[in-house]
């Protein structure tokens, strides 16, 4: 991962310092890929804003304990993907006590066909390979990072993309014949 | 397929992805204007103690079985769901003793220090008096005082339904008065059930609140969500508040000196004054919050939906709210909180568990009693939010 730049650890600093602009700043540059992750992850609007919110809180009141050097977005997305991935291994559970129906579908609107394919893949993925699919495609991370980011060795963050590839192909395939 | 599934992924977007924005900038910004920015020496002075106070506390663990029994205890704080504690079956006493008042769906409950329990009756609520001499309930279109061994002593009926009781705070030798709520309407009664009259009207359903410390002053909300302190002997406004979020519940600290309004999705902190000090957005309001006796510092819970856990969350009631210290933490609801009359204890009602935990505020002690539904006449296997006693209160209130 690449240190922050000059700009963001001047928000950063002036965040710390109570500046509100820097801040906001700080929000603005962060907030739509976390959320967007969030949402990637968990497929449910409300469910992705609680956790992105919950995120953002969590680095705020621990800002004045963050090292500047590092970078702020790899801090973040660190607690909102392992916080999706619990969420939904958690409804997960829950619909398998509650035998509630399948997950609910992406709101896709209007994004052609492969992208519809790739949604509905998304979906279809388990937590684990959704968030590093979306860590990965999403987000631009490497493995090496991902791995980092969601203490996995390095060899599992492949198969896992390698898998969720596969089975996301597979699924493209089948929604465009 | 790799390029191709990311510029995907990229169009993608969540719903109303721009109010979300905006929404979560308000509770950040509001978070934000909360706390108190920490000085240099203090943000690098903290990294180092921890280091030096883990190394003490590993040597400790090393050194000697009661050092081991502190890294546990310590643990065990800080990681709950690891090690919750182990239930006792039924309660059998109280940990600081006292008494409690547990408003179950079956009727309000007294609990000896020694854990046995008698119920006042149907009734569908009940509050202390000062010292727990006496118990005011109501059900339905009825108010009644009772003694804590379920006598009556007087009763009276009104049109609407009847709820929010509180007994003044006023010394034994003046005592008491009783504000309750009749529908929309605020009335008064004399603690011998004389001299009912209104006081205001339109009013909103947070049970008004008796300021401590401070004889005949009472804090109520209106239905636009202003906070109001009157005066019940001249009937004057002392002071009014701007609107806000309609607060569920009014708490002042025992020396009259802080009110906290908590909301659906807020919590404000004001002074004696009326003056908003701060506030705080949450995604769901907390459910419940006592102030540390003698104090103005208060621990809330605060609910995540998205974890869907609980947190007992300690703050101040000053210009800034402190930074936020996380006490307890565990999965599901938390219903209730309780303080005890010496403050060590905080009695935390676990929805979830069915459990009632008390938490030893002085050191890392928890202990849990498990099946309390169950102890207050809620049948087996009953609803857990339905059946869950709805609020406690340790014996006694604060008093002047």
């Amino acid at each position: 991962m690449v240190g922050p730049g000059r700009q963001e650890r001047s928000w950063i600093r002036g965040a710390r310092a109570g500046s509100v602009s820097d801040l906001e700043a700080l929000f603005r540059e962060h907030w739509p890929r976390a959320h967007r992750a969030a949402y990637l992850v968990v497929q449910d609007a409300a469910a992705a804003e609680d956790i992105a919110q919950e995120a953002f809180l969590s680095a705020l009141h621990n800002l004045d304990r963050f090292d500047r050097r590092r970078p702020f977005g790899p801090w973040l997305h660190r607690i909102v993907v392992n916080r999706a991935i619990d969420w939904s291994r958690a409804r997960a559970l829950r619909r398998e006590l509650a035998e509630a129906p399948g997950s609910e579908d992406f709101d896709t609107g209007d994004l052609g066909m492969f992208s519809e394919g790739v949604a509905a893949g998304l979906a279809a993925l388990p937590p684990d390979q959704r968030a590093v699919i979306v860590l990965r495609y999403l987000l631009e991370y490497t493995p090496g990072e991902i791995a980092d980011l969601l203490d996995l060795p390095r060899g599992t963050v492949n198969s896992r993309l390698r898998r969720g590839l596969d089975r996301l192909e597979a699924i493209v395939d089948r929604e465009q014949r | 397929m790799s390029d191709d599934v990311k510029r995907s992924l990229q169009k993608i977007q969540a719903p109303d992805e721009i109010e979300a924005q905006r929404r979560a900038w308000a509770l950040v910004r509001a978070s934000f204007d909360a706390r108190e920015p920490v000085s240099w020496q203090k943000r690098n002075r903290r990294p180092l103690l921890a280091v030096a106070l883990a190394v003490l506390v590993l040597v400790a663990a090393f050194l000697s079985p009661p050092g081991r029994a502190l890294v546990g205890s310590v643990r065990d704080v800080v990681t709950p769901d690891k090690h919750t504690p182990k239930p006792k079956p039924a309660l059998t006493a109280l940990p600081a003793g006292g008494s409690l008042l547990v408003n179950s769906g079956k009727g309000p409950w007294i609990v000896h220090p020694d854990g046995s329990k008698r119920l006042l009756g149907p009734y569908w609520e009940g509050a202390w008096s000062p010292n727990a001499e006496h118990v005011a309930v109501t059900r339905a279109h009825r108010l009644a005082a009772l003694t804590p061994d379920g006598t009556i002593k007087w009763t009276l009926d009104r049109s609407n339904v009847l709820h929010g009781s509180r007994w003044s705070l006023e010394p034994p030798a003046e005592c008491c008065r009783i504000s309750y709520l009749n529908g929309g309407q605020l009335r008064v009664v004399a603690g011998d059930g004389t001299g009912d009259a209104p006081l205001r009207s339109a009013v909103g359903a947070a049970p008004p609140a008796w300021r401590p410390a401070v004889t005949r002053q009472l804090a109520f909300s209106t239905i636009d969500g202003r906070i109001e302190l009157v005066d019940v002997d001249t009937t004057k406004t002392i002071w009014r508040t701007d609107p806000g979020d309609p607060p569920t519940d009014l708490v002042w600290s025992g020396d009259g000196q802080r009110l906290l309004a908590l909301g659906e999705r807020s919590l404000r902190v004001f002074d004696a004054n009326g003056n908003k000090l701060w506030a705080i957005g949450m995604p769901t309001g907390p459910s419940g919050v006592v102030f540390v006796r003698k104090s103005h510092r208060f621990i809330l819970i605060r609910y995540s939906p998205a974890t869907q856990r609980s947190d007992l969350v300690l703050f101040q009631a000053e210009t800034t709210p402190g930074e936020p210290r996380f006490l307890y933490s565990a999965p599901g609801d938390f219903g209730t909180l309780a303080i005890s009359q010496n403050g060590e204890w905080l009695l935390v009602g676990w929805i979830n568990a069915n459990q009632w935990l008390f938490l030893r505020l002085t050191s890392a002690k928890v202990m849990a009693v498990s099946n309390i539904s169950e102890q207050f006449g809620a049948p087996p296997n009953a609803a857990s939010e339905k059946a869950f006693p709805s609020s406690v209160s340790w014996c006694c209130p604060a008093s002047p």
